[in-house]
C-alpha cells in the first residue's frame, strides 16, 4: 500500500499536514497542561494558606488550640466543598463548614500522610496533594502537612471543590481550540502558497520542454532554481543526443537508398539494351523492387520525421523549390504567383518542410497548363499554404479517395504515393492536407501546419 | 555531342556509357570526384552527368568548383539522395536537371538532348536551316520531311553544327565535340566526315569558313 501520494506536491502537502498536525496537538496538550497546572497552582496557594494559618493550633506537645484555629471564608461555610481538618495525637479540629464530621478521606490508604523520607524538619515540610470526595460525591482536591509533635504526627488537611480548578480551565479551552484551529488554517495557507510558489519553475520547465517538442525553442534556459539546472544540462543534453541519432538515421537510410538505388539502375539499363528480357517479366520485377524501395524509404522518412522541429520562414524555401522547378520543367514557362507573407512562418523540421512542399509543388508544375499560385495565410494557430494549378485537375472521386485517411503501409505505390507521403508527414507535425478543386481549374491542395506571423 | 559522365559505380557508368553511346553520344567516363572535375574544368563538353556519392571529391563540390571557374555546361545530377532539401541543394550549386536513381535511360537520353539543347539558346525542340529540320527531343534528323540516316560521327558533327546554326563552329571545338577523350583523333578525319555530309545535306548548307572553321547556313 502507498503511503505517499503519487504527486510531488502531494507528496509535500501530506508530510506537511501531518507534522503541522502533530504539532498543533503537542502544542494544545502543552497549553492545556500549563494552564491547569497554573489554576491548580492557585487553589494549592489558598489551601497552603489556610493550612499555615491552621498548623499554627497544633502545639508541640500535640495538643490542638481551638482558638488558633481560624475560619476564613469560605472554609466556614457548610455546603461549600471548602473545608480543612487538623488530625492531631490525641484529638481533631475541623472547619466550621464541616459541621462536625470527619472529612471523607479515600479508604484504605493507610500510608497517605507518611512522610517523606526526607521531610523529617517541621519547617521544610511542604503540603502535598490528595484527591477525594466529600460528603456530597464531588470531587475535592486536597492539600495536607504532616507536622512533628512529641506525642506524634498532626496531620493538617484544607481541601476545596475542584470544580472551580476545572471551571477556567473548561472556559479556557473553547479560545485555546479556536486560536489552534486558526493556526492551523494559517498553516495550511502558508502551505499551499508555499507549494504554489515552489513548484512554479516545475511547470515552468515542463513548459519550456513543451516549447522544445513543438520546436519553438531548440535547447531549454534556465538560471534558476539551482535545484533543477543539473536536471536541465540533461535535459539539454538528450535533445542534442536525439538529434544527432536522427542525423545518423538519416544517414543510413540514405546510405541505404544509395545502396540499392545504383545496382538496380545498372540492372534496369542492362535489362532495357540485352535481348534476354523476351516477355518483361525481368523488367516487371525489377520495377517492383524500385517501387518497394521507394515506398519503404517513403516510410523511414516519415517514421523518422518531426525530429529537428524548427521555426522555418516559408519564403526562402518556397524560392528554393521553385527555383529548382524552374529548372525541372525548363521547357513549360509556367507561371507562379506567391502571395504570400514574407513573415509567415511554420513549425517544422527542414528537411519533412522541403518534402511536403517539394511534392505538391512538384504536383502542380507537372500538372500546370501556364500557372501556379501559392497563398499562405494565417488562421489561429494553423497556417494554411494552399497550392492551386489551372491544369485539368482531378475527378471528384479520385479526390474523395485522396483525401480518405489511408495510412502510407495500406497505402499501394503508385500514383497516390506522393499525397500520402506529405499527408502523413503534415500530420506528424500537427498539420493536415485536404485536397480539392480549384478555381483556377485544377487541383487545390491546401496544407495547414502550425505556424505563426513571425 | 559530347557527354562527361562522373559515376563512381563501375557496372552502372558502362550501362550508361553504352546506352548513350547507342544514342550517338560520345562519352567520357570519370569514376571518381577529382578526375571528373579536372574533365569538366578542362575538355569541352556539351553536358555532363555528376553523381554526387563520389570518392575523392563530392559531387556538390565539383559542380561548385566549374560554376566558380566559369564553366557553364549543362549538368545534370544523377544520384539516389531523392529528397526536396537535396535537389535544392543541387540546383544552389548550380545543377540544370536532377534525375533520381534508378531512372529509365529515354529519360535520361531525353533530359540530356534538351539541356544541350537550351545550352544552345534553343527554346523548341525542333530547330530547322533550309531543308533541314532537326528534333532536338528524339535526335532525328529529318531532310525534306524525310528521315535522314546518319553514322555516329555524322550526327555529332551535324548536330553540333546545327545547335549553333548561322554561326562559325571552330574546328578544334568541333573535333572535341565529336571524339571521345582517348581517340586517335587523324585531323583529316574530320574533312571526311564534312564531305560526306555535304553529299547528304546538299554542299551549299555546310559553309567552311577559311582558316577558322564551318558555318551551318541556309544562307543569307
Amino acid at each position: 500500500m502507498r503511503v505517499l501520494p503519487k504527486s510531488l506536491s502531494g507528496r509535500l502537502l501530506a508530510t506537511a499536514a501531518m507534522t503541522t498536525v502533530v504539532a498543533l496537538v503537542l502544542a494544545a496538550f502543552a497549553i492545556g497542561h500549563v494552564l491547569e497546572h497554573f489554576v491548580m497552582n492557585g487553589l494549592d496557594e489558598r489551601l497552603d494558606a489556610q493550612i499555615a494559618i491552621v498548623s499554627r493550633a497544633v502545639g508541640a506537645d500535640g495538643t490542638l488550640d481551638v482558638s488558633k484555629a481560624i475560619d476564613l471564608p469560605p472554609f466556614d461555610q457548610p455546603g461549600s466543598g471548602w473545608a480543612w481538618e487538623v488530625i492531631g495525637p490525641v484529638s481533631r479540629l475541623r472547619s466550621v463548614s464541616l459541621e462536625g464530621v470527619d472529612l471523607a478521606l479515600p479508604r484504605g490508604r493507610g500510608r497517605q500522610f507518611d512522610r517523606d523520607d526526607d521531610g523529617d524538619s517541621r519547617t521544610h515540610e511542604r503540603p502535598r496533594r490528595l484527591e477525594g470526595r466529600d460528603a456530597q460525591g464531588r470531587v475535592i482536591h486536597y492539600r495536607f502537612v504532616a507536622l512533628s509533635t512529641l506525642r506524634g504526627d498532626a496531620i493538617v488537611l484544607a481541601g476545596g471543590p475542584r470544580a472551580i480548578v476545572d471551571r477556567p480551565l473548561r472556559a479556557a479551552m473553547l479560545p485555546l481550540l479556536a486560536s489552534v484551529f486558526l493556526l492551523a488554517g494559517f498553516l495550511a495557507l502558508a502551505l499551499v502558497v508555499q507549494l504554489r510558489i515552489g513548484l512554479r519553475p516545475l511547470s515552468a520547465l515542463r513548459q519550456r520542454v513543451a516549447d522544445v517538442r513543438a520546436g519553438r525553442i531548440r535547447h531549454i534556459h534556465v538560471e534558476e532554481p539551482t535545484e533543477l539546472l543539473p536536471l536541465v544540462d540533461e535535459l539539454n543534453a538528450l535533445i542534442d543526443a536525439n538529434e544527432r541519432a536522427l542525423t545518423r538515421a538519416r544517414g543510413h537510410v540514405a546510405n541505404l537508398a544509395h545502396g540499392l538505388k545504383t545496382p538496380l539502375a545498372t540492372l534496369k539499363l542492362d535489362l532495357a539494351q540485352r535481348k534476354g528480357d523476351i516477355d518483361g517479366t525481368l523488367k516487371a520485377q525489377v520495377e517492383r523492387m524500385e517501387g518497394q524501395i521507394r515506398h519503404h524509404l517513403g516510410r523511414a522518412r516519415a517514421a523518422e520525421a518531426g525530429g529537428a522541429v524548427m521555426r522555418l520562414s516559408l519564403i526562402p524555401r518556397i524560392n528554393d523549390l521553385s527555383a529548382a522547378l524552374t529548372r525541372i520543367y525548363a521547357d513549360r514557362p509556367i507561371e507562379q504567383q506567391l502571395d504570400v507573407d514574407a513573415r509567415v512562418e511554420a513549425y517544422c523540421d527542414p528537411q519533412d518542410l522541403d518534402e511536403i512542399l517539394g511534392n505538391l509543388l512538384d504536383n502542380a508544375w507537372q500538372h500546370a497548363r501556364a500557372m501556379v499560385r501559392i497563398r499562405a495565410r494565417i488562421a489561429g494557430r494553423m497556417v494554411d499554404i494552399s497550392i492551386d494549378d489551372d491544369g485539368p485537375g482531378l475527378s471528384s472521386d479520385r479526390i474523395v479517395d485522396l483525401n480518405m485517411r489511408r495510412r502510407l503501409d495500406e497505402q499501394a505505390t503508385g500514383n497516390g504515393f506522393g499525397i500520402a507521403i506529405v499527408r502523413e508527414l503534415a500530420e506528424l507535425h500537427g498539420g493536415m492536407l485536404a485536397l480539392g478543386r480549384s478555381d483556377l481549374g485544377g487541383l487545390s491542395a491546401v496544407l495547414s501546419l502550425p505556424g505563426r506571423v513571425g | 555531342m559530347r557527354v562527361l559522365l562522373v559515376e563512381d559505380d563501375a557496372a552502372l557508368a558502362d550501362a550508361i556509357a553504352r546506352a548513350l553511346r547507342a544514342e550517338a553520344f560520345a562519352v567520357d567516363v570519370a569514376d571518381n570526384g577529382e578526375d571528373g572535375g579536372h574533365l569538366g574544368a578542362t575538355e569541352i563538353y556539351d553536358v555532363a552527368v555528376l553523381d554526387l556519392g563520389l570518392p575523392k571529391r563530392d559531387g556538390l563540390s565539383v559542380l561548385a568548383d566549374w560554376r566558380i571557374g566559369g564553366r557553364t555546361l549543362p549538368v545534370l545530377i544523377l544520384t539516389a539522395r531523392d529528397g526536396w532539401s537535396d535537389k535544392v541543394l543541387g540546383f544552389k550549386a548550380g545543377a540544370d536537371d536532377y534525375l533520381v536513381k534508378p531512372f529509365r535511360v529515354e529519360e535520361l537520353v531525353m533530359r540530356l538532348r534538351a539541356l544541350v539543347r537550351r545550352a544552345a539558346g534553343h527554346a523548341a525542340s525542333v530547330i530547322s536551316c533550309g531543308p533541314l529540320a532537326f528534333d532536338a527531343a528524339t535526335g532525328q534528323f529529318q531532310i525534306d520531311g524525310l528521315p535522314l540516316k546518319l553514322t555516329a560521327f555524322e550526327w555529332r558533327v551535324l548536330s553540333a553544327l546545327m545547335l549553333r546554326k548561322d554561326a562559325v563552329v571552330e574546328r578544334l571545338d568541333l573535333l572535341e565535340r565529336v571524339y571521345e577523350g582517348d581517340a586517335d583523333v587523324d585531323s583529316n578525319s574530320l574533312e571526311v566526315i564534312i564531305g560526306r555530309l555535304r553529299r547528304k545535306v546538299g554542299a551549299s548548307l555546310i559553309e567552311t569558313v577559311r582558316g577558322l572553321g564551318y558555318r551551318l547556313t541556309a544562307g543569307a
